[in-house]
């Protein structure tokens, strides 16, 4: 697939003395790809950001004023050998070690920008990755999903690649090779919330999924066995689903208010107009769609044999729900579970506004401080989190798939 | 089966969390608004109170200034920071003259909220929180620029300005307008670099590395990134903006309970005045400390916390 290109690039003399040796048509189009990016981003893009202090626009710095030139030159050496083994059609496991490697390597420099460039006299400079860090990451990011795809790794597989990386991430943040990086420090001034706020993100959008589904799925059931049920209620959550977050967090709070005021026990079972409540509901709300829609789509995809050779084995219509369609739909079902766990990790960052708490309260206070430091603190984890409920769902749908 | 088992569990996980949330046993509620003051004078709060021997529930941080009044009628919360300047736009009177005035202006405050929902305003610091023009440092001083009116004169008579406000601060006819109209000068729009949607730490840093050649800024009185990005807040000798003095307001309840949080709050914010405060916010929006620990060290430093 890679023959057209590789052969105008030939053409135009891409060819030179140094891939001499390789075949004819092995250039990776990827490859080249990454290798230009990761080549450019050196060259022209600066390695970090160092600024006076927290809040003012600082001045970029290259990878060879960044760091010790032997270090920087090293760093260069490895970047430039797996780019080089990207370009070339190498061994697709090759290629992921290798990619995986230079993320390694990238990590680790980037750690050790921050001694290099801030003198002792300095307690406010900081150092912040810039933009060739970013692209390079992205370049070796895109080489290694690319890999990882490649290989068709089973479920188990995907699941282990995703614990190594979570391995090496935590063993950069105990080691403390990050700490001079300006989102640690942030992150060592609200240590002691960032777990408080962790727990209620992670607890606010496994909550809200749990209520979408005691509720969404015996709805699924009845939508799908009811078409006058289904013209109902499916139109109706797609527009809920259109109300933008901030306004149903808002919508959310006089009725809650109102109704922890005048329902004896509401309060005490924590309902009120603020805080986890609200946002609860509004999440379980947006939570409903996916999880009733797929219901319906699941149970709609069932073969029909299979369902006339379990009403021919006398099953009543419980036995057939529980021991054939629903566990055949089980598949469909979790990918909606999956769209809305990961939808949900993201909207929770809204909820800092009206008091739900979560990773939102550093975003928001850092756009309050114009302190974009901040602002990852609570954006970076957001992602990672939504980012491993994608690998994890993904994968425990293949493993499902795979039994039944 | 499992499916009926698995969502039965679910269930009782839901109805554990929400549990997990209903009210522990407090003396009181602290909050206070999401931005960097709310943060600090919040902390303050609660710290005083806990060094009385009070239980406190930490609500810091809640949310916007809706957010609060709501949570706050609603006696979700019992005490929290506000500004003097707002109930003019919590009772709907922002066009009367007397907030203008730092006394008058508290004194209605406090009336309007204690008739209409019985929140209590306690003593207030004497700073005002309110839309400034800061401008360079080193311009003021080669000018002898200290008050609007000086600041007036100089433009007027051909001083080299140029000022990044946000469009509200350009627009609206209490802001800028006003300005100009009591202090008698013109801002071209050569002379006005609109953020439109800006806030102050963006106008503030486009002063600070003289974005675009801009020399002044839109700022408020107490902002932490003042005295960091070199500028200084010329006065507003003629009084043109309501006055938004920090206050601590309390439910009457809360207060009734523990009648002496009155007494315990009135000397520290007392010694809030506009430099403490812009130097307090600018340690933990410059400095990236943690508003918990700037007011802790504040409180110990002046001797009202042990």
């Amino acid at each position: 697939m890679n023959s057209g290109f590789s052969a105008s690039a030939t053409r135009r003399g891409f060819r030179s003395a140094a891939f001499a040796g390789l075949k004819r048509g092995s250039f990776d189009k990827l490859g080249v790809v990454v290798a230009l990016l990761t080549f450019a981003a050196l060259l022209f893009e600066p390695f970090v950001t160092l600024r006076a202090n927290r809040i003012v626009s600082g001045k970029g710095v290259n990878v060879f004023d960044a760091l010790p030139h032997a270090t920087a030159f090293a760093a260069v050496v490895v970047i430039a050998i797996v780019a080089a083994a990207a370009i070339a059609r190498t061994a697709t496991w090759i290629r992921a070690v290798g990619a995986g490697l230079a993320l390694v390597v990238l990590a680790f420099l980037v750690g050790e920008t921050p001694p290099h460039l801030i003198g002792p006299n300095q307690p406010l400079a900081r150092v912040t990755p810039a933009g060739a860090f970013w692209l390079i990451g992205f370049a070796f990011a895109l080489l290694l999903t690319d890999a990882i795809g490649r290989l068709r790794l089973g479920p188990w597989a995907r699941l282990a690649i995703l614990a190594v990386a979570f391995g090496i991430a935590a063993a950069f943040l105990v080691s403390g090779q990050w700490d001079g990086l300006s989102v640690m420090k942030e992150y060592a001034v609200h240590s002691d919330s960032f777990w408080q706020e962790a727990a209620s993100h992670v607890e606010l959008a496994l909550a809200s999924l749990g209520g979408a589904l005691v509720v969404g799925l015996p709805l699924g059931v009845a939508c799908q066995a009811s078409p006058r049920l289904r013209e109902l209620t499916l139109p109706v959550l797609n527009i809920v689903q259109t109300i933008p977050s901030i306004a149903m967090y808002g919508l959310m709070m006089a009725p809650l208010a109102w109704f922890a005021a005048k329902v004896p026990g509401a309060a005490e079972l924590g309902i009120r107009g603020i805080g986890t409540a609200p946002a609860l509901i509004a999440l379980f709300l947006y939570s409903l769609l996916p999880v009733v829609g797929n219901t319906v789509v699941g149970l709609d995809s069932v073969p029909a044999q299979s369902l006339e050779a379990a009403q021919g084995m006398g099953m009543t219509r419980r036995q057939r729900l529980l021991g054939i369609e629903l566990p055949l739909a089980t598949p469909v079902i979790l990918t909606g579970v999956r769209i809305v766990l990961v939808q949900n990790i993201g909207l929770v960052t809204i909820a800092a506004l009206i008091g739900g708490g979560g990773f939102g309260v550093f975003v928001f206070q850092g756009i309050g401080q114009a302190a974009t430091d901040l602002v990852l603190l609570g954006a970076i984890p957001t992602i990672a989190l939504a980012f491993s409920a994608a690998v994890i769902l993904d994968a425990l749908v293949d493993i499902l798939k795979g039994k039944t | 089966m499992t499916i009926i088992s698995k969502l039965k569990t679910l269930g009782v996980a839901l109805a554990l969390t929400l549990a997990a949330h209903a009210v522990e046993a407090a003396d009181i509620t602290v909050s206070s608004k999401i931005d960097t003051e709310g943060n600090l004078l919040g902390n303050v709060i609660a710290q005083v109170l806990a060094s009385h021997g009070l239980t406190v529930n930490n609500r810091i941080s809640l949310g916007s200034t809706p957010i609060l009044r709501k949570a706050i009628i609603a006696g979700e919360i019992d005490i929290y920071p506000e500004y003097t300047g707002n109930a003019a736009f919590f009772f709907n009177k922002a066009d009367d003259g007397l907030w203008k005035d730092a006394a008058k202006g508290y004194a209605e405050a406090k009336k309007l909220d204690y008739d209409a929902n019985k929140i209590v305003w306690l003593d207030p610091a004497p700073a005002n929180n309110t839309w400034a023009i800061g401008i360079l440092g080193d311009v003021a001083t080669a000018n002898k620029l200290v008050t609007l009116t000086d600041f007036g004169k100089w433009v007027t008579g051909g001083g080299k300005v140029k000022l990044a406000g946000s469009a509200e601060f350009v627009n609206s006819a209490a802001a800028l307008p006003a300005f100009e109209k009591t202090y008698a000068f013109t801002l071209k729009p050569d002379q006005l670099l609109v953020l439109s949607g800006g806030d102050t730490a963006a106008t503030i840093k486009g002063a600070a590395e003289q974005t675009d050649g801009v020399n002044a800024a839109m700022v408020y009185g107490t902002d932490g990134g003042i005295s960091a990005a070199g500028l200084v807040v010329l006065d507003d000798d003629k009084g043109v903006q309501p006055v938004y003095a920090p206050t601590p307001i309390i439910r009457e309840a809360a207060l009734k309970a523990h009648p002496e949080i009155a007494a315990w709050l009135k000397p520290v914010f007392a010694t809030f005045d506009l430099k403490t405060l812009q130097t307090l916010n600018g340690r933990i929006q410059v400095n990236g400390e943690s508003a918990k620990e700037v007011a802790a060290s504040y409180l110990k430093s002046k001797g009202f916390v042990k």
